[in-house]
């Protein structure tokens, strides 16, 4: 084996559920080199697990969960607190494929505290396999690791474990993730929590976890990697320290978190709104970060990080009262209210508590709510078909009535967890065309009408329809990088778009002989995923956006009359796909790229 | 702020004088029968604290990182530099709570010295410290680990939960140094959360335990019920 890497211990910790077996193994040098950590090197154990063994059933016990911290983890660099799961998605699925359980690969990025604890356990990433015979619950305390018994915390929503979990653990400082009531009951888009309202969110980390029989990690440790040069590392964090003192950086952050995109980008028509069919909302000035405001208590942080988007509060005099863990965030407030047009905030508010109580995937979830919704107003479904709930555009308490069904999955929250694809599916009467997924995965809350970048970034994300994929192949592979390194999209404004800081930080770090061409590393690490896609037989027919934004102009707003022309689609396609080094018609990765990449030999 | 200057150190003598002269002990509030003891003696002895404003206080936990890499230096190459900022060693130590409140705990510099008072080590006879005692050119509560007895009567008696023994060594740790006037948490603080000030016993949560301070902004920013 080549010479251990600095700034990681080069170690992660396995955990088998159905033997119950724990155990230390150490990540191979070169895995650092080339996938650097978090989405990265989960990516490339993904692949390793499941090379050659296409259609792997996401909810059986061989796909792993992993949680996968990058080498900022643990080290006082500004927003550097992401922490990446990842996992073979249960929510996706290609038009065709020769694999009962063909599916992408799943990545979901988190803040909060969990990563820079784990590396303070001493582990680069934690592997979980198997599936538990009952509940259990995992205890991580740096070398002591147990699989403990969680039969008295199954059936909690996340805001009662997270108290339920800290007092059982007698440390606050212990930082924990779970899931709740919807990851436990398998709805597909259930994702995984920490501090009762952080999400790794998309594509349904928190089914699998469930489907594990696994309702929490729990973590806290005491060490610390060393630096491959502790006097530039010094330099480069009150560098990088320095430009996040400018309010440039951070105001709007600390002032609206990402709510103040819901007034900015309905004014601009690109907003979801009313599942997607316009880009304007009327009242975004309702629900916006304006309106939010007066409920704010107070803004939160993740792990050193300058910007504290995050809003608690609370709101009073309606039936809807209640505390604010979270929001609404851009796309939490826009999915649960443009995108089904509510303007009743507090009623916002109170849909987006239970849905991270239940631990639900907001993005999808305002996606299924708002498909039924155009559904039933279109007389394709009626009353019937949703066990008497009368969703109607713009109800608050519909909206939460179908909230509790999906979470349960009982009568139409049995069909209605499975996403807009199975769906549509079985409602048929061609309601595909609103289905708003790719690959079966749900749109983020971005219209695409007036926005033709946002297109491709929704066709190729390699997780299904995802808004941080990127518009250009550039950023695409910049995202991988940053995904890796465990720094939040969100603090490039202070770190700089051209990532020469990150990568001050990141030589100081782990070394610039590790560190390498690193552009190079994040289309490494693009081109894995679609190695993954592709053997599960994902093709070009699988990279399309929603029908809608070829057909149905946008009606209202500053964008009135927008539409993307199938022409404008095909003409970015092609280039993406030339560039890419990827075959036009199968959009199969090509050798050649591929060999430059190290990808094969 | 410094006061490095400030040197006139506060003996049990005097302490346990101010307590028995007073004619009001059962009515002091907080503190009981300190609280008058503190009260006459916080001014004289001016003795300086890190305040955190929770309002403003996000969680994030820069502070432990500045102050860890501060006060654990590592020499590197021959060169004494900051270490890595390691929360773990950090004097100030953040408690998250839900409903989502962050209380940054760290040393209130109490004027009666309940740690010091609670250290059964008999004073040394040339320097007349105990093997806790109150550094007489930083002010902070400092401890002497070829002396302690890894007892753990100081972190029994400190009213804020702030000192901590070590699990291996036993050793009382997390007491506040002040970083030698120039307190690192304070200037790296993203929010402008802390604050270097003179203690003052009628400050809002003052030594108060995170716990207890938790419990009032809970009530005071997300109601009763929680």
């Amino acid at each position: 084996m080549t010479k251990q890497i600095d700034g990681y211990h080069g170690t992660l910790l396995k955990v088998d559920l159905s033997s119950g077996k724990v155990r230390k193994q150490a990540i191979h040098p070169d895995d650092l080199k080339n996938y650097i950590g978090g989405r990265g090197l989960g990516v490339k154990l993904l692949w390793d697990h499941l090379k050659n063994k296409p259609g792997t059933d996401p909810l059986g016990p061989d796909n792993p969960l992993m949680f996968m911290a990058g080498p900022f983890s643990g080290f006082p660099a500004p927003s550097s607190s992401r922490t990446c799961v990842v996992t073979k998605s249960p929510l996706t699925s290609p038009e065709k494929s020769a694999y009962p359980h063909a599916s992408t690969v799943s990545y979901a990025n988190m803040g909060g505290f969990f990563g820079p604890e784990m590396r303070f356990a001493g582990y680069d990433g934690i592997v979980v396999t198997g599936q538990a015979k009952s509940p259990v619950y995992l205890y991580i305390n740096n070398d002591t690791v147990e699989i403990r018994s969680a039969g008295k915390f199954w059936g909690m929503g996340t805001d009662r474990f997270d108290k339920a979990f800290t007092e059982e653990l007698g440390d606050p400082r212990f930082r924990t993730c779970y899931i709740g009531q919807a990851g436990e009951n398998g709805v597909k888009y259930a994702c995984i929590i920490n501090t009762a309202a952080r999400a790794a969110g998309r594509g349904g980390t928190g089914c699998v976890m469930g489907s594990k029989n696994l309702k929490a990690i729990a973590v806290k440790g005491t060490g610390q990697p060393k630096v491959a040069n502790h006097k530039l590392f010094l330099e480069a964090l009150e560098e990088a320290r320095e430009k996040f003192k400018d309010p440039k950086v951070y105001g709007r952050w600390r002032t609206a978190g990402t709510a103040a995109g819901i007034e900015y980008l309905s004014g601009q028509g690109i907003q979801a709104v009313k599942n997607f069919r316009e880009g304007t909302f009327v009242d975004a000035d309702k629900i916006g970060a304006k309106a939010s405001m007066k409920h704010w208590v107070k803004s939160l942080a993740c792990y050193c990080c300058p910007l504290a988007c995050k809003k608690s509060g609370k709101t009073t005099d309606s039936p809807f009262a209640g505390l604010i863990h979270d929001g609404p965030e851009y796309e939490t407030g826009t999915m649960l209210g443009a995108n089904l047009m509510i303007s009743d905030l507090k009623g916002i508010l109170k849909a987006i508590y239970i849905s991270d109580d239940y631990g639900l995937d907001m993005i999808s979830l305002g996606n299924v709510i708002g498909f039924l919704m155009e559904a039933y107003d279109k007389k394709l479904i009626d009353k019937d078909f949703l066990d008497g709930i009368d969703l109607k555009w713009g109800s608050v308490e519909a909206t939460i009535e179908m909230i509790h069904r999906i979470a349960a999955r009982e009568g139409v929250g049995y069909l209605a967890s499975m996403g807009v694809k199975a769906l549509a599916d079985e409602i048929g009467q061609g309601s595909h065309q609103f289905a708003m997924h790719v690959k079966g995965h749900e749109l983020a809350a971005h219209n695409c009408h007036a926005n033709p970048p946002r297109a491709l970034c929704y066709a190729t994300a390699h997780r299904g329809a995802c808004h941080l994929n990127g518009t250009t192949i550039e950023q695409q592979n910049m995202i991988a990088l940053a995904d890796s390194i465990g720094v939040c999209l969100f603090a490039l404004g202070g770190y700089g778009h051209d990532f020469a800081m990150v990568i001050k930080l990141l030589s100081a770090i782990i070394g610039s002989a590790a560190v390498g061409n690193p552009m190079e590393t994040g289309e490494r690490i693009y081109n894995l995923e679609k190695m993954f896609n592709y053997q599960e037989g994902f093709t070009r027919v699988d990279d399309v956006i929603p029908e809608r934004f070829f057909q149905e102009p946008l009606t209202v707003g500053e964008k009135k009359g927008a539409v993307l022309t199938r022409e404008q689609f095909k003409t970015m396609m092609d280039e993406f796909y030339t560039k890419r080094g990827w075959d036009l018609d199968t959009s199969k990765p090509g050798n050649a790229k591929l060999k430059t990449l190290g990808l094969v030999a | 702020m410094n006061s490095n200057q400030e040197t006139d150190a506060w003996s049990r003598r005097k302490f346990m004088k101010a307590v028995v002269s007073s004619s009001a002990l059962a009515v002091m509030g907080q503190f009981g029968i300190f609280r008058l003891a503190m009260a006459s003696q916080a001014d004289k002895t001016g003795l300086t604290m890190i305040v955190v404003d929770y309002a403003k206080c996000t969680g994030c936990r820069t502070c432990e990182t500045a102050c860890s890499a501060a006060n654990h230096k590592q020499t590197v190459n021959g060169e004494t530099l900051n270490g890595l900022g390691n929360p773990e060693t950090a004097n100030i130590r953040v408690y998250p709570y839900n409903p989502d409140v962050d209380v940054p705990n760290v040393c209130a510099m109490c004027p009666d010295n309940p740690c010091i008072e609670a250290c059964p080590v008999d004073p040394d006879p040339k320097t007349g410290f105990k093997a806790l005692f109150r550094h007489p050119e930083t002010r902070a509560v400092t401890n002497d680990p070829n002396r302690c007895i890894t007892c753990g009567s100081c972190a029994d008696a400190c009213r804020t939960g702030t000192i901590i023994p070590n699990d291996d060594t036993g050793l009382p740790e997390h007491m506040c140094t002040l970083c030698n006037g120039d307190p690192q948490c304070v200037k790296h603080c993203p929010f402008g959360a802390l604050t270097h000030v003179s203690v003052d016993l009628d400050r809002d949560f003052y030594a108060m335990k995170p716990d207890q301070i938790a419990g009032k902004l809970i009530q005071k920013w997300y109601g009763k019920s929680h």
